[in-house]
């Protein structure tokens, strides 16, 4: 059953365009990546996914239902990190979460709980109370996670989840990833970190250039590598050559990879 | 290194104009300039025509340019939380001596050297040539006349970097902690009680021997002397190198912690989004006080307009009518502290609608703008007991037109007023909306005090008119930014 379904979807700045008639299914239960390049358009599609943002064309069902039509119940339902987006400057880290916990209707003990448990599996306790202007970017990356995950989503959709935070705790918020999905939620990132997307996706697509360029699961690649893949695809398309519509041609193991509503 | 130097000036000039024009609508700020001298010159012909001394009106313009000064430097140096608020997450040059092959104290003089030159151009200069009436008044006319607006400008940049210098090396003795914040306030404490002293003839002019005012930028202009050239020249090179001694480019400010506030405040408040909005405020820098001072200023400048309408027409005019109506312009500056420190992307990871943000914001404002307003109209009623009608009628005036303006705001400038007070067709869509509410009730207090029955049922009217204003603004508002800002 999917929870993502994007059709034809068209977003264009100016002149150029972001994302440039997308269509991708994400199914129940995948850790699904978004691979690409600086500007291939990862961000703005899940922007759209999470109702920040309004297309120019096509449609998008997110949990069922219409970001488009309804953002703020699809916000209900997932639990997202926006790219850049920092914990208000003025709070605590964790004023931010009882915050959040008011927002999204949460008990106090639920929410001092996860504040405990995430302060814990990411050594930010001894920030709890520090005003979140005067954390470093990776503390604040760290806080922003954990509001993400406060309200227990089944579907969570991370703008590149491991910025700014050193090798351990990217360690410890993979190993989290890994098991958050196999309690079975679904969980979206993006990156343009190949090894990060082979490493911990069960599904990744390539994006350049507001298209779709691959699509593939890493672990059935065989001799071929993601990074093999995504040199192949971005630097075709860097050369001129055309994206392809979705996962419907091409003749690597990349594309001939099932997707999950073709299992 | 010189040319690095001239590199670095350059470079920093242009940041200067993108900071302004990032924060100010794109390019419509080159229009800027065209505007502050329309309104420098329509304000200061309109004070020196109701009988004000001309000498009064450049006086004042000196002070104001002297307060710009130390504004500007906090803003530069340590308003960063203010500007990342406003500009998301960035670096300006002055702060690259870790990854520059710079010393820190080049960074800070050429930055200086840059704001100086973008402020003499984009604000001193509109403001010279826009006090160009009132100069004229003071006699001085043909060529003559170009050369003191000339004078005047070059004098006016002086005061703004002696005020820019002064925020520096005040900001440099708060860096060497506890002891340097002390002797700041005192020296700070000891400079405003000496102004105070001097401006309203506490001193006898025989104490000191002398007329301080003939040793500043603005004696230097009413009457130029040796002495006050020397003085002033003095005093610029002495604040500047006192600045560049105590100023630490590098300074970290302390990690800062806060007790958990936030859900004792909202078990009271209820709701959120209002809670963080109002904590927002009370954490900055100046906290409530900031909302108390802009009301305060209005208070003062009403007290000045009261005062002075009074002694030219010789009709006391309606004080209660005057403050509700003055007072209720602090409605702009109150909503601008309740959005000055969030922006709609703040919500975007949370189930919050534009609605839900608007609304939290009119409840904060409701909370803080009127409250605090009201208290300063008592304060006026008291001192001048009011008519009982007029004082009742005043509170309809102050919060219709609070209301009104509040709803007009928001309207136009969604969350983000500060910006569309630099967007020249914004601005002047402002200014009309103000003019066409305030003009009527303004015009009653002045020339028609005691006000009559009639004209009081009259003022109540039209209060709640503005009120429903600005009701139906505030909602017309949250369809219109809904869709501007998931546009984009």
């Amino acid at each position: 059953m999917s929870v993502i379904d994007l059709s034809t979807l068209q977003k264009t700045y100016g002149d150029s365009p972001a994302v440039d008639g997308l269509s991708l299914t994400v199914d129940e239960g995948e850790l699904f990546g978004l691979l690409g390049p600086n500007g291939a358009g990862k961000t703005t599609t899940l922007e759209i996914c999470t109702g920040q943002l309004t297309p120019d064309g096509g449609s998008a069902r997110v949990c069922g239902v219409d970001p488009v039509a309804e953002p703020t119940r699809v916000r209900e339902k997932l639990g997202i990190l926006p790219e850049k987006e920092s914990p208000p400057s003025f709070l605590t880290p964790r004023e931010y979460f009882q915050f959040v916990g008011r927002v999204r209707d949460l008990s106090d003990e639920r929410v001092d709980a996860q504040t405990d448990a995430w302060a814990d599996r990411l050594g930010f306790r001894a920030q709890l109370d520090t005003r979140s202007s005067d954390l470093s970017r990776g503390q604040q990356q760290k806080v922003m996670l954990a509001a993400a995950f406060l309200h227990e989503p089944s579907v969570v959709v991370i703008d590149e989840p491991l910025a700014n935070l050193d090798p351990i705790v990217q360690e410890q918020v993979k190993a989290f990833l890994r098991d958050y999905r196999a309690a079975g939620n679904t969980i979206v990132i993006t990156t343009h970190d190949v090894d990060v997307a082979a490493e911990l996706c069960s599904r990744v697509v390539i994006m350049h250039e507001g298209r779709i360029v691959a699509d593939c699961r890493p672990a059935e690649l065989g001799e071929e590598t993601l990074l093999s893949v995504f040199l192949d695809r971005v630097g075709r398309g860097e050369a001129g050559g055309d994206g392809l519509d979705g996962a419907a041609a091409g003749d690597t193991a990349a594309n001939r990879s099932p997707s999950p509503t073709e299992e | 290194m010189g040319s690095l130097t001239g590199r670095l000036f350059v470079e920093m000039l242009r940041e200067e104009w993108r900071v302004h024009t990032t924060l100010f609508r794109g390019e419509r700020f080159s229009l800027f300039p065209v505007l502050l001298t329309l309104l420098t010159a329509s304000a200061a012909f309109g004070i020196a025509w109701t009988g004000t001394d001309p000498a009064f009106v450049l006086a004042g313009a000196f002070a104001l340019v002297f307060a710009f000064g130390l504004h500007t430097g906090s803003i530069g140096l340590i308003g960063r939380d203010e500007l990342s608020n406003l500009l998301g997450e960035q670096t300006r040059l002055v702060f690259s001596a870790r990854t520059l092959p710079i010393s820190p104290r080049r960074l800070l003089a050429v930055f200086v050297a840059s704001d100086v030159v973008f402020y003499a151009l984009m604000f001193l200069a509109p403001i010279a040539l826009g006090l160009t009436p009132v100069v004229r008044l003071t006699g001085v006319t043909g060529v003559a006349l170009v050369a003191a607006v000339g004078w005047l400008w070059l004098l006016l940049l002086v005061t703004f970097a002696f005020g820019l210098g002064v925020t520096i090396a005040t900001i440099g003795l708060a860096q060497r902690g506890r002891v340097g914040i002390a002797l700041a306030v005192v020296v700070g404490v000891a400079l405003a009680a000496g102004t105070v002293a001097v401006v309203t003839d506490l001193i006898a002019v025989d104490l000191i021997a002398a007329d301080p005012v003939a040793y500043t930028p603005y004696g230097l202009f009413r009457e130029p002397t040796l002495g006050g050239l020397v003085v002033t020249s003095g005093a610029l090179a002495g604040v500047s190198l006192l600045a560049a001694r105590l100023f630490d480019v590098r300074h970290r400010r302390p990690t800062r912690r806060a007790d958990p506030a936030f859900r004792r405040w909202n078990r009271r408040i209820g709701e959120p989004i209002t809670t963080k909005t109002l904590l927002d405020v009370h954490r900055s820098a100046g906290g409530f006080g900031a909302v108390v001072f802009s009301v305060a200023i209005l208070f003062v400048v009403t007290v000045g307009l009261v005062d002075l309408a009074g002694r030219i027409t010789g009709v006391a005019p309606s004080t209660a009518i005057a403050f509700g109506a003055v007072l209720g312009l602090s409605a702009f500056t109150t909503y601008n502290w309740l959005t000055q420190y969030d922006d709609i992307e703040t919500y975007h990871s949370q189930p919050v609608s534009v609605a839900q943000v608007f609304a939290a914001k009119q409840r904060a404002f409701v909370l803080l703008g009127p409250a605090v307003a009201l208290v300063f109209y008592a304060l006026a009623v008291g001192w001048q007991s009011a008519p009982l009608g007029e004082a009742v009628v005043g509170v309809l005036v102050l919060i219709g037109t609070s209301g009104y303006i509040f709803g007009v705001t928001i309207y136009l400038a969604g969350l983000s007023p500060t910006e569309f007070l630099f967007d020249t067709a914004l601005f002047a869509l402002f200014g009309l909306a103000m003019i066409l509410a305030l003009v009527p009730i303004l015009v009653i207090a002045f020339t028609f005090a005691p006000v009559s029955p009639g004209a009081l049922v009259a003022l109540g009217g039209w209060s709640v008119g503005l009120a429903a204003i600005g009701i139906a603004g505030y909602r017309r508002s949250i369809p219109r930014w809904t869709a501007r800002y998931r546009r984009r």
